[in-house]
């Protein structure tokens, strides 16, 4: 805020003023809708977490990791059953039988205050068995097995997908507000607030301005009007004078209208 | 009498089979394995059993490899006694290999049938079932001409006729076709070796069927299981049961029939080992049906089980002599120290190791 210079550029007048302060108003509410906005956000991801919210992200995501890895490893594992009861290989065999995806994923969107959060949500579609027969002579039981592991496994994985896509999301979004908070907090409410102030101090100064114009007007007639005076007193007198010279001729009438010779009153 | 001989002709290969047999790792070899830390170490362990072939894998393999590995030492090992075999042995060997043949070809026709280039699968063929005129089934950009060609190339030809139709192999899951070829298969070495001049009496008959019955009797009893709550019909169930076997007639038929574990139970009552079987599942864990894997630590799965009468009966064919039911008892110990291998090196790398034991060791 480097005084004077960060301000709008705008002519100090009152009207300018007038939607200066509008600005700034506007500026205030939606500095305060964000704000509350930001901590409804915040808080969205506290449901999830009870108290620090970054330890608890990490946490959980972590959490889901490890299962992620428990499971993955028994997934492991379990292949390597089938590869010992079947003795062979019979990823191909799968591969080439499966015909259509029995574990499906649904993505819903969640509405938190405002942003849109993909959720994902699998399931299993009924009566999908491509490759119920495999391994019929040996190891069948195995290889049903395994793949019940696996669908677990990718279970794992898509709530993991689901809870990194909704952290990542909201993260950006909680970005995004946060700097639009601070940019109106910290830019736009100071600059405002500092443009009136420069139309204030203008409207003052164009005040002062005019008080002094008015002031030496006023000097001026004051002057003007004395000097007027002066003169017309002047030429009364000299008319006086004139006058004086005639009524010592008939003072007698004279007299009763002005007993004394007192002088005019010149406002 | 089959004693007097045998060894003009076959001496050579037992002998060789007998030597292989004997370098099978043992209980101790197999606790040393589970001692491991690292791949590196059991690489190392396997040195003296493998050394030539692990040699070339890099530091620290991964399980496939090494299991490639020495399935490479297996099948080397087994050209080679093919390529000393004459008469009536090069064809029990060649009967060996048409099983591994079965599931080459059913792997071309899933390639097939799903429009893709077979030329890559050839290498995911297993070795053992490869024969030389594989690649031209690649040819066939279709089912029906696949179907001519296997018939007219393939060995397995007479498992095909008669039984499925180029349609079938468009309509059937390839399952079903894998296990009609495989069941066709098992009742012709079962044929070939009670009927054939040179076994026919031998002890070869007599331990080949007891292994293939067994093997006829598993397959039933697995694919039974198996099919509970697929759209596997019972009679299409039914025709995938040797016609051969301890179960065979009624405990086949009872299988047929059979809706539900019990009912399985039931159907092979009359068989004392399979009844144990099923009694220490139920009893180790009740797991539900259909779910017979190890889900306990200690229990032991029916898979397992199987698989340790099946060590026990090959282990059992090197106690006689004269015989070529020990090439096929080999190969099978073989495969199983192959298995094991592979499941303590995936026990150790993914840092399993509760369960490590869970392998059979025979010896």
């Amino acid at each position: 805020m480097s005084g004077a210079a960060d301000r709008e550029a705008v002519f100090p007048t009152r009207q300018s003023l007038g939607i200066m302060k509008a600005k700034l108003k506007g500026a205030e509410t939606g500095h305060s809708l964000l704000k509350r906005k930001s901590e409804a956000l915040t808080n969205r991801r506290r449901l999830h977490h009870t108290t620090n919210i970054a330890l608890e992200i990490t946490r959980r995501i972590d959490e889901a990791k490890r299962k992620m890895g428990r499971v993955m490893q028994i997934a492991a594992f379990s292949l390597a059953e089938v590869s010992y009861a079947v003795g062979g290989d019979i990823g191909y065999q799968v591969q080439e039988s499966a015909k259509s995806a029995r574990f499906r994923i649904r993505t819903k969107q969640d509405n938190v205050s405002g942003v849109l959060l993909p959720a994902f949500e699998s399931y299993l579609t009924e009566g999908n068995n491509d490759f119920g027969l495999t391994g019929l002579g040996k190891g069948g039981q195995q290889v049903q097995r395994c793949r019940e592991t696996y669908a677990r496994a990718v279970e794992a994985l898509v709530e993991l997908a689901s809870l990194q896509t909704a952290f990542v999301i909201l993260d950006e979004v909680i970005k995004v507000v946060n700097r639009r908070v601070n940019a109106i907090e910290h830019v736009i409410i100071p600059r405002t607030e500092n443009t009136i102030k420069y139309i204030n101090s203008e409207l003052d100064e164009l005040d002062r301005e005019e008080f002094y114009r008015l002031k030496k007007v006023a000097n001026k007639k004051q002057r003007d009007n004395a000097a007027a005076d002066a003169e017309m007193k002047a030429r009364r007198e000299a008319m006086e004078k004139n006058e004086s010279g005639a009524s010592k001729q008939d003072s007698g009438p004279a007299d009763i209208l002005a007993a004394e010779d007192d002088d005019d009153v010149i406002f | 009498m089959e004693g007097l001989l045998f060894n003009v002709n076959n001496g050579y290969v037992e002998g060789i089979v007998r030597g292989y047999r004997n370098s099978l790792l043992t209980t101790p070899a197999y606790s040393n394995l589970t001692q491991c830390e690292t791949i590196d170490d059991l690489k190392l362990q396997l040195g003296p059993a493998y050394g030539d072939f692990l040699a070339s894998l890099p530091p620290n393999p991964s399980t496939s490899a090494l299991a490639s590995k020495t399935t490479d030492k297996l099948i080397s090992e087994f050209r080679y006694v093919r390529a000393n075999a004459t008469g009536s042995l090069a064809k029990f060997m060649d009967y060996v290999t048409y099983g591994y043949m079965i599931d080459n070809v059913a792997l071309l026709i899933t390639g097939t049938l799903h429009e893709r280039d077979t030329r890559e699968l050839l290498e995911r063929c297993h070795p053992l079932g490869w024969f030389e005129t594989m690649p031209v089934l690649c040819v066939a950009t279709n089912v029906e001409e696949l179907y001519n060609s296997v018939l007219i190339e393939t060995p397995l030809a007479p498992y095909f006729k008669g039984s499925l139709s180029h349609q079938d192999l468009d309509e059937l899951n390839i399952e079903i076709v894998r296990n009609t070829l495989y069941k066709n298969y098992l009742e012709d070495f079962h044929n070939f070796v009670n009927t054939h001049s040179d076994m026919a009496g031998t002890p070869t008959a007599e331990v080949m069927s007891n292994i293939l019955e067994f093997e006829a009797d598993r397959r039933a009893i697995n694919i039974t299981l198996n099919s509970f709550g697929t759209e596997l019909t019972k009679a299409d169930r039914n025709k995938l049961y040797p016609t051969f076997g301890k179960l065979y007639p009624e405990g086949t038929l009872m299988l047929s029939r059979a809706d539900d574990v019990e009912g399985v139970r039931l159907a092979v009552d009359g068989v004392h080992d399979y009844k144990t079987f099923f009694d220490a599942v139920s009893l180790g864990g009740s797991s539900g049906p259909g779910n017979m894997g190890g889900g306990s630590a200690d229990g032991k799965s029916l898979e397992d089980m199987f698989y340790q009468k099946e060590m026990e009966i090959s282990k059992d064919a090197f106690t006689r002599q004269f015989t070529y039911a020990i090439i096929y008892a080999w190969v099978k110990l073989r495969e199983q120290e192959i298995r094991n291998i592979t499941w303590i090196a995936e026990c150790i790398a993914q840092n399993q190791k509760d369960r490590i034991g869970n392998f059979i060791s025979v010896f």
